[in-house]
């Protein structure tokens, strides 16, 4: 339902404006700079955003792993998908967690963590509204979890964040609400700054096809560390209304 | 609007320095987020800061100078991602879109992450008269909804307040056990609010940047009360003034490194998300309705004066309050409406007027540590004389601060300053007057007529027996070095 919009009128609040800046509705004289990127160039940068991050693949893996640390991630390096399952396993046994939420992402199907932790006696569900549920059944259930998992859109080796994008399967509140996440986070995830994902980012919203045409997705989060305040007398709590820990798995190959 | 309280800025700083629990709590915060701020400057070094500084800068002048042309290419991006965008020339307006829409939606509870807008607009309020519950999801604005007080800092809402008071209000609200105990304290505050999130109809939000490319809304938190306000309710409100858009999404990344290193001098918040219009039909969850709300509320004002423009390139990270030898001696509330310190100095006379805020220029000793502190490169000190000059030039009395005695004394002081001879004369005679009333060389804080509430608040030296001149000249026919 549509409510129509109800302040004052567009031009009319654009023509105050105008009229404070002693403007007239000209475009910028100076054209701006990034927004005269076309096609053709917005591909280019991403193509050399890719390269470069190829190229130092291994240095942005450890500055990644090393800062993530820094900003309050349980990093853990994992040569294979085996160990990777394992820290998950030991995880869940330390927390005593009999149910774990997932997202339904392909990272799964490679580290198959249903099973794993099926074997200590956690149930791992996935979050996905349209199943027989609903949709509070589900928000009910993830509120009773003790860990989420997700994968990684992205992961910024500049900032130590990982970075959620809309996928069919991935529920915002999977990494939110339980008190403990852990995000799986592959080679090809990795980038290296703010800038890279925002080069690729802005690729994706202009070029033709399924999730170009302008679309950016409802949403981009960026993960970084666990949930924390310092509200009262600047002393850190951390676990306010997200997780209180956080886990980055680094797979160092699939 | 929220209530208006900056006539009484004489008054209530008066007050504000006697308050020893007040005094305790801004000395903590003020050297500990400008100590971590320095910290995170010295870690990334000051060239690449001064660098960022000049990007930001240059983005945000860029963007104002021509604000028309980008919030006209915001509303066609955030309509074309199936938001809706509502324009709000003041307060009354913004408050009644928002009321709208709650009506239409049959909105019974509403949470809200941090928005200063918000603050400025007294939303909650209009809100509850209609019947609608609202929760204030931020722990600092949580306590603050509790105490029914405002702000008092900009990023950091409950800043004047000490654990003690804290868990004294959580105790007399929420029925709660008396504990100092922080983690304790922000336990319960996520006990409270876990519900409150899933019920809620509704979800606001303000904007710490709006991209104008793509129709986004950026919001920086630590929480993650910010992810679950624009996550769990069927619909989200953004609220935002106008002056917080940047062209591209490039641009952002500048900003995302400025802002939390400047507020608190992290690296990064916790969460950094970013809404473009409501899910999506493949989308899990997400709110179905995205509504953005964007406030003029006085800001045209400073628009419109070049030398008051700059004020609008505020990223409100709140580096300027830390630094303020005003505001860490009288705190947030003093300066009587939402936004205090050396910014808010600005800021505040715009958006209320300046007859209702005359005293805020003046509450600065005009030393620029807030303009070497600001992300932004914002000449506060040169914004805060303009203002006074301006309160000193006008021929309307409301305006005006300055006396008749107070501008022949200016005046005055500069004839005798200008004149080597008067100044001379100036200082024998002032010798002559004041030793008489000097102990060991000052008067102290002696109420001497027509100046007294300059004196009686500072020791002021006896002129020097020999002055400057004649002393440069002696050491000079020394041949001194």
């Amino acid at each position: 339902m549509s409510t129509g919009n109800i302040g004052i009128p567009t031009a009319e609040f654009l023509a105050s404006v105008r009229e404070a800046l002693g403007r007239t509705d000209e475009p910028p004289a100076d054209p701006y700079a990034p927004l005269q990127d076309d096609l053709a160039a917005l591909t280019e940068q991403a193509a050399t955003v890719r390269e470069r991050v190829a190229r130092e693949l291994p240095d942005l893996s450890r500055q990644l792993g090393e800062t993530a640390a820094l900003r309050g991630w349980n990093v853990a390096r994992c040569g294979g998908v085996e160990e990777a399952l394992d820290y998950v396993v030991s995880l869940a046994t330390q927390l005593g967690a009999t149910s774990v939420a997932r997202s339904e992402q392909e990272v799964f199907e490679s580290v198959p963590v249903d099973a794993a932790l099926a074997g200590v006696g956690a149930m791992c569900w996935p979050a996905v509204y349209d199943g027989p549920e609903g949709r509070e059944a589900v928000r009910r259930r993830l509120a009773e979890s003790g860990m989420g998992i997700t994968g990684a859109d992205y992961a910024i080796a500049e900032t130590g964040s990982v970075v959620v994008l809309p996928r069919q399967g991935l529920s915002r509140l999977v990494s939110v609400v339980p008190p403990v996440h852990v995000a799986i986070v592959r080679p090809q995830d990795i980038l290296g700054t703010l800038d890279d994902l925002f080069a690729l980012r802005r690729l994706e919203f202009h070029r033709d096809g399924a999730q170009g045409n302008g679309d950016m997705g409802s949403y981009l989060n960026f993960i970084t560390g666990p949930s924390r305040t310092a509200d009262i007398e600047q002393t850190i709590v951390v676990g306010v209304h997200g997780p209180r820990e956080v886990h980055m798995v680094l797979l160092d190959e699939e | 609007m929220a209530e208006v309280a900056t006539r009484e800025f004489v008054a209530a700083s008066q007050a504000a320095v006697r308050d020893e629990q007040l005094r305790q709590a801004l000395r903590r915060a003020g050297s500990g987020f400008d100590g971590t701020r320095r910290e995170a400057i010295a870690e990334v070094t000051e060239d690449v800061w001064e660098d960022w500084r000049q990007q930001a800068r240059s983005i945000k002048e860029h963007t104002i100078a021509h604000l028309d042309y980008y919030l006209a290419m915001l509303e066609r991006n955030v309509q074309a991602a199936g938001g809706q965008v509502h324009f709000a020339r003041d307060a009354a307006q913004a408050n009644a879109i928002v009321s709208e829409i709650a009506r239409q939606q049959g909105v019974r509870t509403v949470t809200k992450s941090k928005s200063m807008v918000s603050e400025e607009l007294g939303l909650n309020h209009v809100l509850e008269e209609q019947g609608v519950d609202v929760f204030e999801t931020d722990l600092g604005e949580y306590i603050i909804q509790l105490a029914e007080e405002t702000p008092s800092h900009l990023v950091a809402p409950a800043l004047h307040k000490t654990r003690g008071q804290v868990a004294q209000l959580f105790a007399e609200q929420l029925g709660v056990p008396y504990s100092e105990d922080i983690e304790e304290m922000a336990r319960i505050a996520r006990v409270a609010l876990r519900q409150k999130f899933l019920e809620a109809d509704m979800g606001i939000s303000g904007a710490n940047f709006l991209v104008a490319e793509t129709g986004s809304l950026v919001i920086i938190t630590n929480e993650g009360n910010g992810r679950l306000c624009t996550s769990a309710p069927r619909i989200h409100v953004g609220l935002a003034g106008m002056e917080k858009v940047i062209p591209s999404l490039q641009d952002l990344a500048v900003f995302l490194r400025l802002l939390p290193r400047s507020a608190t001098g992290q690296r990064i918040t916790s969460y950094m998300s970013m809404v473009t219009g409501p899910r999506r039909a493949d989308d899990e969850d997400g709110p179905e309705e995205f509504h953005l709300v964007i406030v003029d509320n006085g800001r045209s004002r400073l628009l419109r004066d070049p030398a008051l423009r700059e004020s609008l390139y505020c990223i409100r990270c709140g580096a300027c309050l830390n630094v303020c030898p005003i505001y860490q001696r009288v705190g947030g509330h003093a300066y009587g409406w939402v936004y205090p310190g050396p910014i808010g100095s600005i800021v505040t006379p715009g958006l209320v007027g300046v007859a209702q805020a005359k005293d805020l220029p003046n509450a600065s000793t005009l030393c620029g540590a807030c303009r070497d502190a600001c992300p932004v490169q914002i000449n506060i000190p040169r914004m805060l004389l303009h203002l006074r000059h301006q309160q000193a030039e006008s021929d309307d009395t409301n305006q005006r601060t300055v006396s008749d005695t107070d501008k022949a004394l200016a005046q005055g002081f500069a004839t005798v300053m200008s004149s080597p001879w008067l100044l001379r004369l100036g200082r024998l005679v002032g010798r002559a007057l004041s030793a008489p009333l000097a102990r060991s060389g000052k008067i102290r804080q002696t109420r001497l007529p027509l100046v007294s509430r300059w004196t009686r608040a500072r020791d002021l030296p006896v002129p020097a027996e020999r002055s400057f001149r004649d002393r440069w000249r002696d050491e000079l026919s020394k041949g001194g070095n």
